[in-house]
Formats: structure tokens, C-alpha cells, sequence
């Protein structure tokens, strides 16, 4: 289970996290909508640890982080718990995608070199990209690099994936083998936190859905509720503006 | 104004400058080292931003690079002694190698901070990141991402320091150290042959220089494995490949002085 | 030998004579240095055949040797050269009639070229090939395009390389002591020898360079300005 509690994150003066509270239960994915500047990324990045919340607590499994007395030695136990997937992908450049796999299990998770590698393979092959292990990032299209970042992401078996729009950054034809491979290891019960603006993917795939404005949680509920019945005033002008195309696609 | 031209005297330099070659690059290793320990030293406040230190250490570099090697040669040779009388410490009868190699450690630490601030500055803030988020400590993260991605993009700068200082150090003739240059000059006012004794020194720094590149291309072709792409989604039209391209911009950018920092 | 503080301040006037001397060099040389860059510049890049491989063994010998024996090859290379063409041709020009200056002059501005054409080569390579085809798909000539459109971009790309140059030459001035002119550092040389004081004239020298050096930067700055008015990124 994951349990954000009272997370607050302002920079300077501008307040971008206002005592967040959300719960996610073990095997749930959870879709987190809003428009741009709603604080959705910064709550995502506060899980990781990559943005320090100035307030509240963070609980993934059983390690129980209180952010205003975080040590470092805190914050690398609390990342262990999680594993980011990055908009840009932001794979190591100057490692091949097998050695971007096996780089967490080896330094992080002291495995054996060799099975780091066994591992590794096994997790590129899922995303289907067993024929590509030698190849660097920059032989690769951004779709194969995002399938690799979720390889590697996977192979430190987390309590949680966390997913920071990650497919926003690639061309249109390339979003679908990625998002397949994020639908398949959502199959397998994996926890996900997902950040999006894929709206037919949050429909088929999230359990729960949360929306965020202007750093709070407006609304949150099962995708039925909120696309269908949304309640809040502010979810309805999202949605309106986005579900048009949702109109097409049936 | 000296004897007649004769190229067989060229190539009979070539034996006696080749023997103060060791000397010569004895002041480009001595200097490199002292350099590198330097420029990281300068170049690690200004990277954390360390309040007093940054300062210094701006002023440091816009001194070094502000002022031609050729007076801060003298002015250490005779200023060092004086300015360590104070702290005590005699240094008036060391030997005359002993400063150039100081100097040129100096002046090569400042432009070597500004290569190793910029080849830090250029890694891609995601890559630390990423690295964060598969549970790597700062340490881990600084060794194994950014330390080989930054020296990627160092080397090439890198290359062209040493070779710069490799050219400076024909001046350490001016304070009497007998390198290459020194030579051919003695060699020159012996004979009466100069212009000979100046072609064969011409011709053995042009070797050096491009043996040193050589080997150092060498070492940036294996640090930069991951960027040799099939060229494929280069959308901006080059005439050269990448990492030539970026070799060309970077021995442009070390051109010596500016103290812009 | 003891500090003498007061005695930077009277080098330093001693010096403020010799600062003409060391301007001339470095402007001379970085004229002619600029147009031979960009001569040799345009030869790499359009790889006309023979002179691009002469200008590129230029470039690397250049490059690869120290402007000190530039400055040495020529004071004793080029008189040899005159006196033999004029034996031969019966001219009536003399080596001893090249001032000492003229030998810095020719000598460096043969350095500043082969830096000075890298700058503008990577300058002129860096422009967009969009921005060389959008001049041709105006009815551009081939010239046209490159006076009106490439090279201004190019110009503002290479500006801070240049003021590199500029600055290097400026230091690499301080080489002329060896055929005998009296620039800064040689004047230095001078009052350092006269006085007994060399510390105390050196400091003077370099913070006369110094100063000269965060001169052409601020000076740089104010042109990058002007011309990169377009180059203003952000949607702001």
C-alpha cells in the first residue's frame, strides 16, 4: 500500500503541493489527470523523492518516511521502494540498453553481475526488445527507449511504478507499442501511478482516477464515476475540453 | 644575417632537438598533473556554488586566463620566492624547472576548471535523476553517470589544453630551461644555420601535437561508444560526423584567453 | 630583493607607453588575420580542389607548432627569401628594409589565420542548411545568400571564438621581445632590469594585459547584444 499524507511542496512563494492525501492500495493503478502547472508531476516526483516536499508523510509498503526529518539514508531506502519511468525517458547515454537494466541490480540491488544479466534479458524481452540488448539510447526510437526505461524500471521489482507522462514526449505512431507494454505489466498486478494524458488508456486501465487543479485532488474515483458522472465543476471543464476525441474513436 | 640556406642541416637538428624532447614534455606531464588537481580544486566551488571560495576561484580563473603565459612565467619565477618569504619558506634556490612547471600548472588549472565546470554543467540534469530513481546514491550516481558522460564531453577540450600547453612550453626558454626550443636556439647562434634549426623544431612540435591528438582521439572514440549513432533523425544538416563536428567547435572554444566566466 | 608596493605604481605609468606598440600588433594581426580566415575558411568549406588540401596543411601546421616559431621562421626565413628573389630579379628591395615590427606583423597574422579560419569554419557550419535553402527559394544567388543570410548568423554564432582569437593574440603579442620590439611585456622586461625590480614591473605588466583582456570581453558583450537581438529565445 501507498499512503500520501498531508504533502505539501511549494517553490519560493508559489504553492504547488496543498496537503495532499491519497491511498493506493497494492496491485491498483491509479491515473492522475489535470492540466499543465496542476501539481500532478511535482506529487509524482515527491514519491520518488526527486522533489523534497517541505511537509507530510509518505508511506510505500512498510517504510514509513516523515518529510521533515528525512535523512539521506531515508530518502535511498524510501527510493528502493519505487521506480520512475521519465517523460524523457532519460535513459543512461553511455550504457546499452541491457547494461541501463542491469545498472540498478548491480549497484543498488548487489547482484551478481551474471544475474543481473539473466534478469535483465528477461525483462527486455517482455517489452519485446530482446533483439536490441547491445544497442546505446541513441540507436534507439523513443518508443524503444521508453519500453527500456520500463524494463528497467520493473527489474527492481518496486512497490510501486511510478509513470511521468510517458508518452507525451513521442511521436504519435510510437505511443501504442508503449502504451501496450504499460497495459500488459498492469495485467500482472503491478502497482502503478501513472501521470497521462492518454484519456482512452485511463478509461481501460486505471482502477482509481484522481484529478488535480491547482495542487489539490479535485475529485478521485473509479474511471466510471469520474468520466461519466464527474461532480466538481472544475473535472467537468477538463474533461470537455479533452473528450472530444473520445468521440471519434467509438 | 646567418649562412647560407642548407636543408642537410635540418635534418641534422632533428637528432639534437630530438634529445631535449624529454625535457619538454617532462614540463607538459608535470604540468598536466599539477593542472588537473588544480582545475578540479578551482572548478568544485564554483560547481556547488560554496559562498567566499566561488569568488576566488572566479578570480583565479579570470586572472590566468586574463594574462599572457609569457608574464606569468616571470612573474612567478620572481614573485614566488618573495611572496613565500612571508610564509617562511625559502624556495629563491630551487630549481628554475621547479616554477615553470608550477606556472604552467596554474595557468593550465584554470582553463582545466572551465572544462571540467562545462562537461559537468552539460550532462543531462534527467541523467542524475534517473539515477536517483533506481535507488543510487549521490556517490554512486556521480561515478557512474556523470563522471564517464562528462568526460565524454571533456576530452576533446581536454585534447587541444594539452596540446596548447604543449606549444607554451617553448617559452620556458625565457627563464633559461633548456627544452626544445632553447635548443634550437643555441643550436641556431652556434652554427649561424637558425632558419634550418627553427624548420626542425617546427617539424617536431608538429609531430608531437599530432601524435597527442591521435592518441587522444583514440581515447574519445571509446568514451563516446554510445553516441556513434546510424545518423539516422539528424534533422540539421552537418557536413561532418557528430563527434568531429564537436571535436572542430571545441578546439575552437579552447582558443587561449577570455577570462569570460 | 623586497616588495617594493609603490614601485608597481611607477611601472605601471613606465608602462602605459608601450600599450600603442602591443594594440597595433594585436589589430593587425587580427584584420589580416580574419580575411585570411576566411579565405582559407571558404576554400575547406566549398573543398575546392588543391587549394582546400593547401589550406588545411596550413590550418594543421599552424595549429601544430607554437607561434613563437612562426615568429622565428619568418625573421630568419623571410630575409633569406627577399635578398635571394631580389638577387635573381634585380629588384631593388633589401631585407634590412623590413622594419622588426613588419617581421610580427606578417608572422602573426599568418597565426591568427589558421585559428581565426577554424572559428569561422565552425561558425559558418553551425548556420541551418534550412536557412541557406529558404535564401535560394527567395531567388537568392549563391553570394547573395551567403552575404545577407549566413553570414550575419554565422558572424554571431563564432563571436564569442573570436573574441578568443583576439585575446590570444593579444597575449601571443607578447612574443614580439624577441626580434626587439618594445611591446608591454618587453618594456617590462626593461624597467624590471633598470630598477632591480622585476616583480614589481611584472605585476604592473599583467595588470595593464588584464585589464586589457575584460576590456574586449566587456566590449564582446555589448556587440553579442546587438547582434543577437533576433537570436532572443522564450516566447516572452
Amino acid at each position: 500500500m501507498i499512503q500520501l499524507t498531508n504533502i505539501t511542496k511549494s517553490f519560493g512563494r508559489h504553492q504547488v503541493l496543498n496537503k495532499i492525501d491519497l491511498t493506493v492500495q497494492k496491485g491498483e493503478v491509479v491515473v492522475i489527470l489535470g492540466p499543465s502547472g496542476s501539481g500532478k508531476t511535482t506529487l509524482l516526483r515527491c514519491v520518488n523523492y526527486l522533489e523534497k516536499p517541505n511537509d507530510g508523510e509518505i508511506l510505500i509498503g512498510d517504510y514509513r518516511l516523515n518529510c521533515k526529518h528525512a535523512s539521506k539514508k531515508d530518502i535511498y531506502q524510501l527510493r528502493q521502494k519505487s521506480a520512475m519511468v521519465f517523460q524523457q525517458y532519460n535513459l543512461f547515454k553511455h550504457k546499452t540498453a541491457l547494461e541501463n537494466v542491469m545498472e540498478g541490480l548491480v549497484v543498488v540491488k548487489k547482484l551478481s553481475k551474471e544475474e543481473a544479466k539473466t534478469r535483465s534479458i528477461a525483462l527486455l524481452e517482455k517489452v519485446g526488445l530482446g533483439s536490441k540488448l547491445d544497442a546505446y539510447p541513441s540507436q534507439l526510437s523513443g518508443g524503444q527507449q521508453q519500453r527500456v526505461g520500463i524494463a528497467r524500471a520493473l527489474a527492481l521489482e518496486p512497490e510501486v511504478i511510478l509513470f511521468d507522462e510517458p508518452t507525451s514526449a513521442l511521436d504519435p505512431e510510437l505511443v501504442g507499442e508503449v502504451l501496450a507494454v504499460i497495459r500488459k505489466i498492469a495485467k500482472e498486478g503491478i502497482t502503478m501511478i501513472v501521470v497521462t494524458h492518454e484519456m482512452g488508456f485511463a478509461r481501460d486501465v486505471a482502477n482509481h482516477v484522481v484529478f488535480m487543479d491547482g495542487g489539490v485532488i479535485v475529485e478521485e474515483g473509479t474511471p466510471v464515476e469520474l468520466f461519466n458522472n464527474p461532480q466538481e465543476e472544475r473535472t467537468k471543464q477538463f474533461l470537455k475540453r479533452i473528450t472530444p476525441e473520445l468521440n471519434y474513436s467509438i | 644575417m646567418g649562412a647560407p640556406f642548407d636543408i642537410t642541416y635540418v635534418f641534422g637538428y632533428l637528432p639534437k632537438l630530438l634529445s631535449t624532447l624529454g625535457m619538454t614534455l617532462l614540463i607538459v606531464g608535470g604540468s598536466l598533473l599539477v593542472g588537473i588537481v588544480v582545475g578540479f580544486l578551482i572548478a568544485l566551488p564554483r560547481l556547488y556554488r560554496i559562498p567566499m571560495l566561488n569568488t576566488l576561484a572566479r578570480i583565479y580563473v579570470s586572472f590566468f586566463r586574463g594574462t599572457p603565459i609569457l608574464i606569468q612565467l616571470f612573474l612567478f619565477y620572481y614573485g614566488l620566492p618573495e611572496i613565500l618569504k612571508l610564509a617562511h619558506l625559502d624556495i629563491s634556490k630551487a630549481p628554475v624547472l621547479v616554477f615553470v612547471i608550477i606556472t604552467y600548472g596554474l595557468h593550465t588549472g584554470a582553463f582545466m576548471s572551465e572544462t571540467i565546470r562545462a562537461s559537468v554543467t552539460a550532462v543531462d540534469r534527467g541523467q542524475v535523476e534517473a539515477a536517483y530513481a533506481v535507488g543510487m546514491t549521490s556517490y554512486q550516481a556521480f561515478t557512474r553517470i556523470m563522471l564517464p558522460q562528462a568526460m565524454a564531453i571533456a576530452v576533446p577540450v581536454f585534447s587541444n589544453l594539452v596540446i596548447a600547453l604543449l606549444k607554451d612550453t617553448s617559452l620556458a626558454f625565457s627563464l633559461g630551461v633548456m627544452e626544445m626550443t632553447g635548443k634550437a636556439q643555441t643550436l641556431g647562434s652556434l652554427t649561424q644555420h637558425f632558419i634550418e634549426a627553427y624548420i626542425s623544431l617546427a617539424l617536431i612540435y608538429l609531430v608531437v601535437s599530432m601524435t597527442l591528438e591521435k592518441l587522444l582521439l583514440i581515447a574519445e572514440r571509446r568514451l563516446l561508444r554510445h553516441e556513434e549513432t546510424d545518423s539516422t533523425g539528424h534533422r540539421r544538416f552537418r557536413l561532418e560526423q557528430k563527434s568531429s563536428y564537436r571535436r572542430m567547435v571545441a578546439s575552437v572554444d579552447a582558443g587561449k584567453g577570455g577570462t569570460e566566466v | 630583493m623586497k616588495l617594493d608596493p609603490s614601485f608597481i605604481w611607477t611601472a605601471l605609468i613606465q608602462l602605459l607607453s608601450a600599450i600603442p606598440t602591443t594594440l597595433v600588433i594585436t589589430a593587425v594581426s587580427v584584420t589580416i588575420g580574419f580575411i585570411i580566415g576566411l579565405i582559407t575558411a571558404l576554400l575547406r568549406i566549398y573543398k575546392i580542389p588543391v587549394l582546400s588540401q593547401i589550406a588545411a596543411g596550413y590550418v594543421t601546421f599552424i595549429r601544430g607548432t607554437p607561434m613563437l616559431t612562426h615568429l622565428l621562421l619568418i625573421y630568419f626565413g623571410l630575409p633569406m627569401l627577399v635578398d635571394a628573389l631580389s638577387a635573381q630579379f634585380g629588384w631593388s628591395i633589401k631585407s634590412s628594409s623590413i622594419p622588426m615590427i613588419g617581421f610580427a606583423f606578417i608572422s602573426f597574422s599568418i597565426t591568427a589565420g589558421a585559428y581565426m579560419a577554424e572559428v569561422i569554419r565552425s561558425g559558418l557550419l553551425a548556420v541551418n542548411r534550412g536557412q541557406l535553402e529558404a535564401a535560394y527559394s527567395v531567388g537568392m544567388t549563391t553570394p547573395q545568400a551567403l552575404r545577407r543570410i549566413v553570414f550575419p548568423q554565422a558572424l554571431a554564432v563564432s563571436l564569442p571564438n573570436l573574441s578568443n582569437s583576439v585575446i590570444g593574440m593579444l597575449h601571443g603579442s607578447t612574443l614580439v621581445f624577441t626580434v626587439s620590439v618594445v611591446d608591454i611585456n618587453a618594456k617590462a622586461q626593461i624597467v624590471a632590469s633598470t630598477n632591480w625590480k622585476f616583480f614589481e614591473a611584472y605585476l604592473a605588466a599583467a595588470v595593464i594585459f588584464w585589464g586589457l583582456t575584460l576590456l574586449i570581453e566587456r566590449i564582446t558583450a555589448v556587440i553579442e547584444k546587438r547582434i543577437n537581438l533576433y537570436n532572443r529565445g522564450g516566447v516572452a
